[in-house]
């Protein structure tokens, strides 16, 4: 480990925050502090503003509805506002740090706005934080949905600097980053993969989901271990619930149900929530088919318990899976599943703290059960992760944010039994991997007089690669060909075979222009020591993370951004403009032909190479309003340079997209009708096309000119979807509400080419032909009813 | 597809599932500077043995390859025994004398249009195929109603063998691209190879079955491999399109670059009548 450098890096960081540090809060200040939240619900308002107007102070509330604010000791009145609440004034006198929790009201005419998001829309120009997109559920579910399921990953690949290889591909990419670039958080709990259906559907049960926000640069120092995003996706506490709620819906994949309630009121709440597919059902009615099971599921639980008026316990639970089984002739599952326990605790109105245990985890199992062929395979990924965070307001001008994170990850990439002695099949098992990952980081969000804010801070994190009683090895030979594996060594239990550490610089700032607009930029440096094995143009469930091992070397990146961000009409609208750089190293490519599966010597067919990206988003949105929605253009480039491909000369990464344009739109018709209509275009991906042939013992096979890579464009793609909400007619004292919801996906039915591939002929061998696959070729319309009560 | 299962080409039925709607385009694609193309074999059976020289052409050209005519072809072993080939017909060279051993190398030098090449291989082991049954299937889940054949022999203890099989039905040798079957015995190695079926559709008795059983060299099997991918690759989880390897190098390493392959292989036999 790089100690030396870190301790002193560490020691500069405290240093920059020179005068906070030395300065105690002056004598004349107290700490005014509390939550605010919805008075109907109970649900806590995050990113309410909570300001003086006559000292031009203020603050807004934190993810958990926390607000914190120095005041000069004296009375005061605070106003205490957010989008769609009645604001409110309260008058009191500080003559030592106190706390006052506030509940707001809805506005009246709340019902008649579509709110894009639950934060103040001055946010976009006064926080330091860039780069960062916010999706509330309540959002997304008036969006058209792909067969009526609200699907989050979907949703986010509408925002600028976002790209994915193709409708029905699993994950997306984050600024010219690969699908495993991104760290996703489900109440911080990492998920391996986001798909069911191979990728048609989202992990994220939309009625378990309370919102998630995208960072697609200037990550808090808090997160790291992936290069290019983070999407914290949270979920739903049941603090939202006042009496026993049930929240329901039909569609046609898939049926819905969650349930909230206080279990003990005001202390313990608990929200639970299940889906399932049931397209299998159907297949019981067809004789043959009786056999054959195909579904997924998701379950969803979280328990809050306030402990006391300091502290807070949040248990969450969650378990998703997909199965098909084919008349017990052929078995395949896959899915993630974790358990969180995070207590939260405030220390003083200046000091909070929280600490967690997270466990997750990513298996699949696929298999035959009987017969000459009998076989069963699975594959793991599993980490249990321990860390405790400290946020502490050291006076006006600066928040300090510290803390520490341990995590040990097992892998198990394959292990193969044979299930009968009459099996074709032996056992095999590709070596289990152990490795330990441990960060630090402390960061501080300062205020430098009324036009200067910065966020900067430092991330240390280290990855030790550990021994599982298994040989490892080094591999030797030609670059972009396959290696031989050379000294061979086993390493015992536990026992350390290589460390890797890295220091991870961010920062951020804002520079206040006037009211309505300000300049802010970024820098963020970041290590991934954990990579997804997989060389197929989606992923899929059948890829398996590997650690960083004494072969592949964790990969690191660089990100600048630049950005102007301004709001217009009195906050009506939201504008940015960011531009950003990005390099990235390490990254993990395949030899022609590799087989990234059940294979011992995986290592010696991975090849390594820079990657770097750059781009400019342009984003407007209007939150307010009967007509509410954004439109995002992104022009950008993202590169590769691999040695043993493409001549080693840089080409296009699969998902770079030159252009890429979202519209979305909703619209408030009546007080029961919204209307929602969401248009995509974008560069056609980057593809490889042969332009030679030979015939080998019958068979046509192509040929690349020059070993090209991403040489060509698939032609562009475009999309229209529409969508429209009727809610039920409101009955006083009624408690039932529904909604219908209608979505017709691809409506000016376009065959959005997924790829062009090049075969055979199948009637004339000889012949060969580009054929161009469209994933969906058609309209789909649906239709789903939802419910609550 | 269930046949020679030992690599798991079962997940790709289960995708198949999910295929979706494909049609025919028009790509224009630059014409190709035309490469010297390679494909031959020698074998453990008696010869002659035949290799065959034509050009690259350009993808959507679908006529016969030209023929490489006038080429000196050299082809010796590891015992000494050196042989000049014989062009029999335009782009076809043959042997007349030598005889391919097990456990041999080759080496062959290919002087064609100004430029040298040279392709090394040898002829890997093969285990015996005990014989070809049919039985017939009836109500059984995953299976057609029907007769069919299995394949039954030993997988020679050690792993690093590597095979294909070809298989013929009433004469006709089952070559679409989805039928290139090459396989190594990671999975199954020192096993008895038993129950295999050979035929996806039911058989009718008077069907005949011919399987044959072709020991492959590692880097063949990776070429095999490979081709495999590179005309089977289709949807969404193709892999990146990539030119396939060739064991045929030439001697300038900044010459042009031939394509195809010259592979040793032992090959066994066996068929089957339908009863």
């Amino acid at each position: 480990m790089k100690n030396s450098t870190s301790w002193a890096l560490t020691a500069g960081l405290l240093l920059a925050a020179g005068p906070a540090w030395s300065q105690t809060v002056p004598a004349a200040s107290a700490a005014l502090s509390g939550t605010l939240r919805d008075a109907a619900t109970g649900e806590a308002l995050v990113g309410a503003s909570v300001f003086v107007k006559a000292l031009g102070q203020g603050t807004s509330t934190d993810e958990n509805g926390f607000y914190r604010l120095v005041l000069p000791k004296g009375t005061h009145v605070v106003t205490y506002q957010i989008l769609g609440f009645e604001p409110q004034q309260v008058t009191l006198t500080l003559d030592g740090d106190m706390t006052r929790s506030v509940k707001l009201g809805a506005q009246r005419q709340q019902t008649k706005e579509v709110v894009v998001t639950g934060l103040r829309a001055e946010d976009n120009v006064k926080k330091p934080e860039m780069s960062v997109n916010r999706l509330d559920m309540k959002t997304v579910k008036l969006m058209p949905a792909l067969l009526g399921e609200v699907d989050v990953v979907r949703s986010i690949q509408l925002l600028p600097g976002v790209t994915t290889v193709g409708e029905g591909a699993s994950g997306f990419n984050v600024r010219g980053g690969g699908i495993d670039q991104n760290l996703i958080l489900m109440d911080e709990m990492p998920v391996y993969n986001v798909s069911h259906l191979f990728g048609f559907f989202s992990a994220f049960n939309p009625d378990a989901v309370q919102d998630m926000t995208l960072y697609k640069g200037a990550i808090p120092a808090r997160y790291g271990g992936r290069l290019s995003s983070l999407l914290d996706v949270k979920m739903r506490d049941g603090r939202q619930a006042e009496r026993l709620t049930v929240n329901g819906g039909v569609g046609l994949i898939s049926s819905r149900l969650a349930v909230e309630a206080p279990l003990i009121k005001d202390r313990t709440s608990i929200s639970l929530a299940g889906r399932r597919s049931y397209g299998d059902l159907f297949l019981k009615l067809i004789p043959e088919q009786r056999k054959n099971q195909a579904y997924f599921y998701d379950l969803n639980l979280k328990v809050n318990h306030r402990l006391s008026a300091r502290d807070q316990l949040t248990l969450t639970g969650y378990r998703g899976r997909d199965v098909f089984n084919f008349a017990d002739v052929f078995k395949n599952d896959w899915g993630n599943m974790g358990a969180s326990a995070r207590w939260t605790h405030q220390f003083s109105p200046r000091l909070f703290g929280s600490a967690s245990a997270v466990v997750a985890q990513y298996d699949y199992g696929l298999g035959v059960p009987n017969g000459t062929q009998a076989f069963d395979w699975t594959s793991k990924i599993r980490n249990y992760t321990g860390k405790a965070d400290f946020s502490y307001q050291l006076n006006d001008n600066n928040t300090v944010s510290a803390g520490v994170s341990g995590t040990r990850y097992q892998f198990e990439p394959a292990t193969v039994k044979s299930l009968s002695s009459e099996s074709i099949f032996r056992g095999l098992k590709v070596d289990d991997q152990q490795a330990g990952e441990y960060a630090a980081y402390l960061d501080n969000e300062q205020t430098l007089g009324p036009r200067l804010q910065l966020q900067y801070g430092l991330r240390l994190s280290a990855f030790d690669f550990l021994g599982s009683g298994t040989a490892i090895s080094d591999y030797v030979g030609e670059t972009g060909q396959r290696k031989t594996a050379v000294n061979t060594r086993t390493y015992k239990d536990g026992e350390l075979i290589k460390r890797y550490a890295n220091l991870e610089p961010r920062a951020s700032l804002r520079y206040t222009v006037d009211l309505n607009s300000s300049v802010k930029a970024s820098y963020t440096r970041t290590a991934q020591y954990v990579h997804l094995i997989s060389n197929t143009t989606a992923a899929s469930p059948l890829d398996v993370w590997s650690p960083s091992t004494n072969n592949i070397r964790p990969e690191r990146g660089n990100q600048v951004a630049l950005g102007y961000f301004r709001n217009f009409h009195d906050n009506a609208y939201e504008a940015s403009v960011e531009v950003f750089g990005k390099t990235m190293d390490n990254q993990v490519d395949y030899v022609n032909g590799a087989n990234t599966l059940l294979n011992k010597d995986l290592e010696g067919e991975l090849l390594y190479g820079q990657g770097r990206a750059y781009g400019a988003e342009f984003f407007v949105k209007k939150s307010q309003g009967k007509l509410s929605g954004w439109v995002s253009y992104t022009l950008s480039r993202s590169e590769r340079q691999i040695d043993g491909i493409n001549r080693d000369q840089w080409y296009p990464n699969k998902y770079d997209k030159t252009h890429s344009l979202n519209v979305v739109g909703m619209y408030q018709l009546g007080p029961r009708l919204t209307a929602s209509a969401s248009f995509a275009y974008g560069t056609g991906v980057a593809t490889t096309f042969p332009n030679g042939r030979f015939v080998y013992e019958g068979l046509v096979v192509p040929v690349v000119s020059g070993d090209a890579r991403n040489n060509y464009r698939v032609p562009a793609y475009h999309r229209l979807d529409l969508g429209a909400t009727l809610k039920n007619r409101p009955k006083p004292d009624r408690r039932w509400q529904s909604e219908w919801v209608f979505s017709v996906y691809n409506a000016y039915s376009r065959r959005n080419p997924y790829g062009i591939y090049f075969r055979q002929n199948a009637d004339n061998p000889r012949k060969t032909e580009a054929v161009r696959l469209a994933v969906f070729g058609s309209v789909i319309p649906s239709v789903s009813y939802n419910f609550n009560f | 597809m269930k046949r020679f299962p030992f690599f798991l080409t079962l997940l790709a039925a289960g995708l198949g599932l999910l295929s979706s709607c494909t049609d025919v385009v028009d790509v224009d694609l630059p014409e190709p500077e035309p490469q010297l193309a390679v494909e031959g074999n020698i074998t453990d059976q008696p010869g002659p043995y035949t290799i065959r020289l034509t050009k690259t052409g350009p993808y959507f050209k679908d006529q016969e390859p030209p023929a490489v005519r006038g080429a000196e072809l050299v082809l010796s072993d590891n015992d000494g025994v050196t042989e000049t080939l014989r062009e029999t017909a335009p782009g076809v060279y043959q042997t007349r004398q030598l005889q391919g051993k097990i456990g041999n190398h080759y080496l062959l030098s290919i002087r064609a249009e100004g430029q040298q090449y040279r392709a090394a291989t040898e002829i890997k082991r093969v285990p015996v195929i005990d014989g070809l049954t049919q039985q017939l299937k009836q109500n059984e889940p995953g299976w057609d109603d029907g007769i069919y054949a299995f394949y039954n022999g030993p997988e020679l203890p050690g792993v690093g063998d590597y095979y294909r099989f070809k298989i013929w039905l009433n004469g006709e040798l089952q070559n679409d691209p989805g039928d290139l079957v090459v396989r190594d015995d990671a999975l199954v190695d020192g096993r008895y190879i038993g129950g295999i079926e050979l035929n996806e559709d039911p058989l009718q008795p008077g069907d005949s079955v011919r399987v044959q059983l072709l020991s492959l060299p590692q880097d063949y099997y990776y070429f095999l491999n490979e081709m495999f991918t590179q005309i089977n690759n289709v949807g969404l989880f193709s892999s990146p399109p990539a030119n396939v390897r060739s064991n045929v190098v030439n001697v300038d390493p900044n010459g042009p670059r031939a394509v195809g392959y010259f592979a040793g292989t032992a090959v066994r036999s066996a068929r089957l009548t339908i009863q």
